[in-house]
């Protein structure tokens, strides 16, 4: 009864290995078991969020929340943060990196460099500063401004520290650019304007999605800045978390936050389903 | 009117500098309607600056280039009435391949039922018409060239211009390319300008080719004449290959010149052999074919002007199919090569290597070089 002899392992045939295996295996539960007990925790019956004891399926803690307005409050208010700021960082970083892609100007390594400046600074120093250049400009909003006006500060604040994520993900991604293609282009017939919008546009797109994704999921849990910019009553759903918390863990806090995890990866997904419909591959 | 009589591209002493660096200097050549016009050279000797310079991708320094006599200077390149193939191809590749070809006209407005009857007519002249919804990462890199072409046909140039059109295919394909390359031009009949580095390219496809070096237009002729009488020792040893001795010293006597060379000795030539023009030292040539082998050169000289003879060594042969390149180890020092014919390399190929040899060629088969005909 000799088996076939198993054939030894290639030099990337990392799955193979047992010990790799369980490096990977460890990994996984270390990232994703947090997580998971969390969605899971938000159908536990149980008063307490915290509590460990599983007490029974219920959907009871997700009814609540949807109607807790404070918390519904917070919800919008991160979503429609998210939204806008996402919106202008992506065109902001859009243009500041064809700028330093395509022109050469003086300074530009020290603009180059203050790009990106805001990626490394810590952010409550960022927070701090954000505040302290709101109050002593004025620049606070009035509270009875309408929705979304009333969260202009947060959304400055965020498109400051999410931009540079942006223009660097598009500047990557202009560097694979063919310049024959504009010239091509132009050749047959296209003004400048006609080769962004049919020519570098379209070459841009992935960048551009990779990008506002970043922006996007930054600004949806970002607390430090959103904290020093957010006034009594713009208050959005990680600091709502937050303060919630404080008082007491329920398992209302799991299940927004296991909705708010839904919508994270929905946009994941949405993003990715459109990059592979616009460039499909053999 | 004969329209071949008016240039469809006339560039008048278009100079380009690059700083400090010239990288076009003084170029004036006209390019005929209906011909397939070469601009051959080393790479780095500026042919394909004056291709983009006449695309309008770049501008000259000085002078102007004038399209179906219109001068061009100051317009851009989306508004003259020539398109280009690239050596990348830059085809798009967020576009169709019938998208691609369409393109051009669709920044014309043509009405949409024009530009599908135009898109199926291009396609179907570079025979891509079964591949006209593929993107083109799923075309091979002779499809994606011929969808280049259609893409700059469609729009009905005066000119096409090619920039190494064929140096990123494989060889196999490079040949067939040519070949069909030729046939479609004289299909869409315009003018093809064609930059190249591979002389044999342009031998076979052009009917003019223009020699450039470092920036000047050295010749420009027909391939035959280009093979028969290059101006200078460049050219001739760019076109095809040949054998060369450098002539050390010079001295008139009568009506003759005798040159000195290391390999050949002295040589006597009528004094209006000479080159006329140019610069710098002489160099005698002979194409391989020119020369013959044997034990001996014939004692009567053929023809008026005479033989020349070198006695020397037999080295290798190189077989080649229906013949065989001879090599010959002179006396003074280098070698010669000669291309003999089947039956005289079987013959050869008996003697021993470094047996004695002759070889010999007709005073009239061997030119006289000057370093560079255009310098002053």
């Amino acid at each position: 009864m000799a088996r076939e002899k198993r054939e030894p392992a290639g030099p990337f045939d990392y799955s193979r290995k047992l010990s790799l295996r369980l490096v990977f295996f460890l990994g996984s539960i270390f990232l994703y078991a947090p997580i998971v007990v969390l969605v899971i925790f938000s159908f536990n019956n149980s008063r307490r969020g915290g509590n460990v004891i599983w007490k029974g399926f219920t959907t009871k803690y997700y009814e609540k929340a949807f109607h807790n307005d404070a918390l519904m409050e917070a919800f919008i208010n991160s979503l429609a943060i998210a939204f806008i700021s996402t919106l202008i960082a992506v065109i902001l970083g859009a243009l500041t990196a064809v700028v330093l892609w395509r022109f050469r100007f003086p300074l530009k390594p020290v603009f180059e460099g203050m790009v990106s400046l805001p990626i490394v600074i810590p952010e409550i120093c960022m927070g701090v500063s954000l505040a302290v250049f709101f109050s002593s400009f004025g620049l606070y909003v009035p509270r009875d401004m309408p929705f979304p006006l009333n969260l202009t500060n947060i959304i400055i604040a965020h498109i400051t520290f999410s931009f540079p994520f942006a223009a660097m993900v598009i500047r990557t991604r202009l560097n694979s650019f063919n310049r024959e293609m504009e010239e091509a282009a132009k050749d047959l017939g296209a003004t400048e304007f006609q080769v962004f919008r049919d020519i570098l546009l379209p070459h841009m797109k992935p960048g551009l999605v990779a990008g506002a994704l970043l922006a996007f999921t930054l600004s949806l849990d970002d607390f430090v800045i959103t904290f020093f910019t957010s006034g009594p009553n713009t208050v959005t759903f990680p600091i709502k978390v937050y303060s919630m918390v404080r008082f007491s863990v329920t398992p209302e806090i799991n299940a927004a936050s296991t909705i708010l995890i839904l919508i994270t990866l929905l946009v994941t997904f949405l993003a990715m389903r459109f990059q592979s419909f616009e460039e499909p591959r053999q | 009117m004969n329209k071949s009589e008016s240039p469809i591209i006339s560039v008048k002493g278009v100079t380009k500098r690059f700083g400090s660096f010239t990288a076009l200097q003084d170029i004036s050549l006209d390019i005929r309607p209906g011909e397939i016009f070469a601009l051959l050279g080393p790479s780095g000797c500026g042919k394909s600056t004056l291709l983009r310079i006449i695309a309008g991708l770049e501008t000259a320094t000085e002078g102007s280039v004038a399209i179906d006599g219109q001068d061009m200077t100051g317009i851009p390149a989306n508004k003259r009435p020539v398109n280009m193939v690239f050596q990348s191809y830059a085809v798009f590749p967020h576009m169709s391949v019938a998208d691609n070809v369409a393109y051009g006209l669709k920044l014309e407005r043509r009405p949409a039922a024009e530009i599908r009857e135009k898109v199926a007519e291009a396609l179907a002249q570079v025979h891509l018409s079964d591949f006209a919804h593929r993107k083109p990462d799923q075309l091979s890199g002779g499809q994606r060239q011929r969808v280049a072409l259609a893409r700059a046909l469609v729009k009905r140039p005066k000119v096409l211009l090619l920039d190494e059109p064929l140096s990123a295919l494989d060889a196999k394909l490079r040949d067939a390319m040519r070949l069909e390359l030729v046939k479609l031009q004289e299909s869409v009949g315009v003018s093809f300008v064609i930059v190249t580095h591979d002389q044999s390219e342009a031998l076979a496809m052009a009917d003019r080719i223009a020699v450039l070096k470092d920036g000047v237009l050295r010749q420009l002729d027909s391939p035959a004449a280009l093979y028969k009488r290059p101006v200078d020792r460049f050219v001739a040893d760019f076109i095809g290959s040949i054998n060369m001795f450098a002539v050390s010293g010079q001295r008139a006597e009568g009506g003759q010149a005798r040159l000195e060379t290391a390999e050949l000795g002295a040589i006597a030539v009528p004094s209006d052999h000479l080159p006329a023009a140019g610069q710098g030292a002489l160099t005698l040539a002979v194409r391989p074919e020119r020369v013959k082998v044997g034990a001996e050169a014939p004692k009567e000289a053929q023809g008026e002007g005479g033989l020349v003879s070198v006695v020397g060594r037999l080295g290798d042969v190189a077989f080649q199919g229906n013949s065989s390149i001879v090599e010959v180890l002179l006396e003074g020092g280098g070698s010669l090569s000669a291309l003999v014919s089947e039956a005289e390399a079987d013959h050869l190929m008996q003697a021993e290597s470094g047996s004695p040899i002759t070889a010999w060629w007709a005073l009239d088969d061997m030119l006289i070089l000057p370093e560079n005909a255009t310098a002053a």
